[in-house]
């Protein structure tokens, strides 16, 4: 584990606006005084609380700089079973699919377009079949089963209640007038920490200054001509054809489609070819996506990257396009975002931001807040879970313009969380209730989602607090 | 106020125009006559329009009649009186004077109009041995007529017989005007592709000017990613951004019809180029329009009947510098997309809910009024009001807009 020395601290704290504030308060206060001791600064700083300021600051600043394992193993061990079932059927599917491509090759009117390892409606049947195994650890609230839930799994979750106090300042956002939002772009371009730049991405973003802060908070905002050569290097790779990437250019048709991403679609590519080829994936990403075992005689293997690609994979590109013209910009933030956030969406896992934990919680949430939506879609065979997946999964990529889509991201890096993506679930199906109850059955579920729809961050957030 | 029945007519079958006559419970003008006079609501070709104004017609519209064009048009939307008006404007500028009121006229590329101005364009392509050169009809429309130029030999096509570099006049093979236009060879390219911006503005009056800006357009992709390569010189799919002409690629989606919208583009400038860039893109964007109007605001004949929907066609270069291309007085109504087709039936219906509110026919007086802003419409530019008055209004309507 990479440890920082004092320099090197007392470095990070000094580009640390917090820093410069408890420095002013220390001096206001003690300006008076003719000889100053160490004595007298600690009697003060405690007094008023800055060395516990003091003491979180340098402790955030140690807990960041120490490089995150990859999460392989889980607390719970049918978990890590069912991860090798997961993988165990995705090599099954691979086999499949590469079977279907050379079908496609022979036959020009075989349009059989289901080319993919996995999509998400896959990933939800397979957490679908777990039991209820392992006791639950004392730590965390038990989740009390129910059995019109659809997921069925005892694993420690935080209490739902606990998420919606924690974004429900979201509510109080209000519109900033243009003073107060120069001040916020005078921060990003001042403030280097991390927990500083967090607080910001709680609250607001300004468009111009979004591909800063990221970079900031990645700590890539010096590094431009090392992530351009590392680029580099794995487009030069790109030469050597895998069959991933088939099914890669096949994934981007349907970004290719869509009005917002469209101009993308030969970066979005790009981005990808180099992905699965970055053999740095594996050392970065913060939980391994599937049990990496080496299959006997088969014909493929995992990519370098540990993971299959899945279905909808552009998607997670798609938005970080607008934020630079440079590729390798582009490359670098979908890499970190997948690596820390999106890479627990596709991860049997129990951990807070794995897709069973939101699932589990958007399914707490809505049966005990909306009774009669959960009970209603579960009657006319439709569950919430089924009907959110997408959204979920892809968080909102496709369903909501890209300024809004951005804001999703903001939040994830403020809260260094998945969790906002709990409420604008459950704001999306609170926002349809109404029509929702009145349909009689999947097609007019169906229906309602087909029609021509505009999602907003704050209106689902607002929806999501409505009972 | 109730909603009269008005009568309407229009020369397009388009769904965009109709509907919204329907949905306002008009009725549709049952007399055939090409100049009848049977409407109060006329959307019109610019030919009946011209036909309707000519003064052998003995057609006078009443008080109780609109239509959608001013009578001549044509000096701000045929390419060669574009041209001519904006360079008109230019010299008749005090530059001092222009220069404080913030007229800007440099988004014009150097332009020629054939025949006419033969012997001074050969002189500049003399003077720019690697410059490429656009040529186009003064007045056709959807990119019919349109080539890329390096050697003086290729005009050929439009004078029917050899042409040479030593030859001091044209002689064009039809009787219509060229234009001819220093190519911007470095365009704005967004996934290596070239675009150029469909903007909608509205004029209800033009003496006093009094401009609307719509926001809402869009981006008009090109199929193929975009060089400078020689070879690819004709390949219209890299170089014209026309949709009538990229409909027929093997690329062509027909889902998003190679159409991005304005918001996203202006969402994707702010975010990868800041926010001042931005700003003095749409800043300088204003100015085109509002120039461009200004140079024929003394030619444009102003009648209380007329207002006029331009389709403003403009390129970005790769330094966000906005070129005017042309003015279009009929834009497309053809929607290609329903995202298109949303657009397009709310930009005519915010038109209508400019020029007849409440479906009455406003005097002057009420032309003037101070409301800014109606549907996806603001007020760019309101000449009517006092300087001080119109300065703060023009950052507003900015503001609105953006």
């Amino acid at each position: 584990m990479q440890q920082l020395d004092n320099q090197e601290i007392l470095m990070k704290l000094k580009s640390s606006k917090q820093f410069w504030d408890i420095k002013k308060k220390l001096k206001q206060g003690l300006g008076d005084q003719q000889k100053i001791g160490v004595n007298d600064i600690q009697k003060f700083a405690q007094s008023c609380e800055i060395e516990d300021q003091l003491t979180k600051l340098i402790s955030h600043i140690l807990r960041k700089s120490k490089k995150r394992e990859s999460l392989k193993e889980d607390q719970i061990e049918f978990l890590n079973t069912s991860k090798i079932k997961w993988t165990e059927l995705l090599f099954k599917n691979l086999d499949i699919v590469h079977q279907k491509t050379k079908n496609q090759e022979e036959d020009d009117t075989n349009t059989d377009s289901k080319l993919y390892i996995y999509d998400e409606k896959n990933l939800l049947a397979f957490l679908q079949t777990f039991k209820q195994q392992q006791q639950s650890i004392a730590l965390y609230q038990n989740v009390q089963f129910q059995s019109n839930k659809l997921l069925n799994v005892n694993i420690p979750l935080k209490s739902s209640q606990s998420i919606l106090d924690k974004y429900q300042y979201l509510l109080l956002q209000e519109e900033l007038q243009d003073d107060k939002i120069n001040k916020i772009r005078k921060q990003i371009e001042n403030e280097h920490i991390d927990i500083e730049l967090e607080k910001i991405a709680q609250t607001f973003v300004p468009n111009g200054e979004r591909c800063l802060l990221y970079l900031k908070y990645f700590e890539f905002d010096h590094q431009e001509t090392v992530l351009q050569q590392n680029f580099a290097k794995l487009q030069k790779e790109c030469s050597n054809q895998l069959f991933y990437d088939e099914l890669l250019e096949i994934d981007g048709h349907e970004i290719s489609e869509d009005t917002f991403y469209f101009v993308f679609q030969e970066q979005i590519l790009t981005c990808l070819k180099c992905f699965i080829r970055d053999r740095t994936i594996k050392e970065n990403i913060r939980i391994q996506l599937q049990n990496g075992v080496k299959k006997e005689h088969a014909e493929f293997q995992l990519p370098v990257t540990g993971f299959f690609p899945f279905k909808n994979i552009s998607k997670y590109v798609a938005p970080l396009c607008y934020l630079s013209t440079k590729i390798h910009i582009i490359y670098a933030l979908f890499k970190e975002f997948f690596c820390r956030y999106f890479c627990f969406l596709h991860a049997i896992s129990s951990e807070n931001n794995s897709i069973l934990s939101l699932c589990m919680q958007i399914e707490e949430i809505v049966s005990t807040r909306s009774p009669k939506l959960f009970h209603h879609l579960k009657v006319i065979g439709c569950d919430t879970l089924k009907l959110i997946i997408h959204q979920l999964v892809y968080c909102f990529i496709g369903d909501m313009d890209p300024p809004h889509i951005l804001t999703i991201y903001d939040s994830i890096i403020g809260h260094d969380s998945l969790e906002i993506l709990v409420i604008l679930c459950v704001g999306f199906l609170n926002k349809y209730k109404p029509k929702l109850l009145l349909a009689k059955n999947q097609e007019n579920v169906q229906q309602i989602f087909s029609e021509l729809r505009e999602d907003r961050f704050q209106e689902l957030v607002q929806f999501a607090y409505k009972q | 106020m109730q909603n009269k029945k008005l009568k309407w007519k229009s020369d397009f079958e388009k769904s965009v125009i109709i509907e919204n006559f329907v949905n306002r419970g008009w009725t549709k003008s049952q007399d055939k006559e090409e100049d009848s006079s049977d409407w109060n609501v006329y959307w019109a070709t610019v030919w009946n329009v011209r036909n309707i104004f000519n003064p052998k017609s003995g057609f006078r519209l009443n008080d109780q009649q609109i239509i959608n064009h001013f009578p001549n048009h044509y000096e701000l939307t045929r390419k060669d009186c574009m041209v001519k008006n904006l360079k008109r404007f230019k010299r008749e500028q005090d530059k001092e004077t222009y220069e404080q009121q913030g007229w800007n006229f440099d988004f014009l590329p150097t332009t020629y109009v054939f025949p006419g101005e033969y012997s001074l364009f050969v002189e500049e392509f003399h003077r720019c041995p690697n410059q490429t050169w656009i040529v186009k009809p003064a007045a056709r429309s959807q990119g019919k007529g349109i080539f890329l130029l390096r050697k003086i030999q290729q005009l050929k096509k439009i004078a029917g017989t050899t042409v040479t570099s030593n030859m001091t006049q044209l002689n064009l093979a039809s009787k219509e005007n060229y234009v001819v236009s220093k190519y911007i060879d470095n365009p704005l390219l967004i996934g290596g592709k070239k675009f150029d911006l469909r903007m909608y503005v509205l004029v209800t009056n033009y003496k006093p000017l009094k401009v609307w800006i719509y926001n809402k357009g869009f981006g008009r992709f090109c199929n193929e990613q975009y060089t400078t390569d020689v070879a690819e010189i004709e390949n219209m799919f890299v170089h014209l951004t026309n949709v009538a002409i990229q409909q027929y690629s093997d690329k062509y989606s027909q889902k998003h019809g190679g159409k991005y919208s304005i918001d996203a583009l202006k969402f994707y400038v702010e975010s990868a180029y800041g926010t001042e860039a931005f700003q003095k893109m749409m800043d300088d964007i204003h100015n085109i329009m509002l120039t461009s109007l200004k140079s024929v605001q003394a030619v444009i004949q102003n009648d209380k009947h007329c207002f006029e929907m331009y389709g403003y066609d403009i390129l970005l270069d790769a330094n966000l510098k906005p070129w005017l291309i042309e003015i279009n007085a009929s834009p497309s109504l053809t929607t290609t997309t329903p995202v298109d087709k949303n657009l397009k039936l709310n930009l005519i219906n915010d038109v209508y809910n400019i020029v007849l509110p409440n479906d009455d026919f406003p005097d002057n007086e009420q032309k003037q009024q101070q409301i800014t802003k109606v549907g996806g419409f603001s007020v760019l530019y309101d000449e009517s009001l006092d300087l001080m008055n119109r300065k703060a209004q023009k950052r507003q309507s900015v503001k609105i807009w953006k």
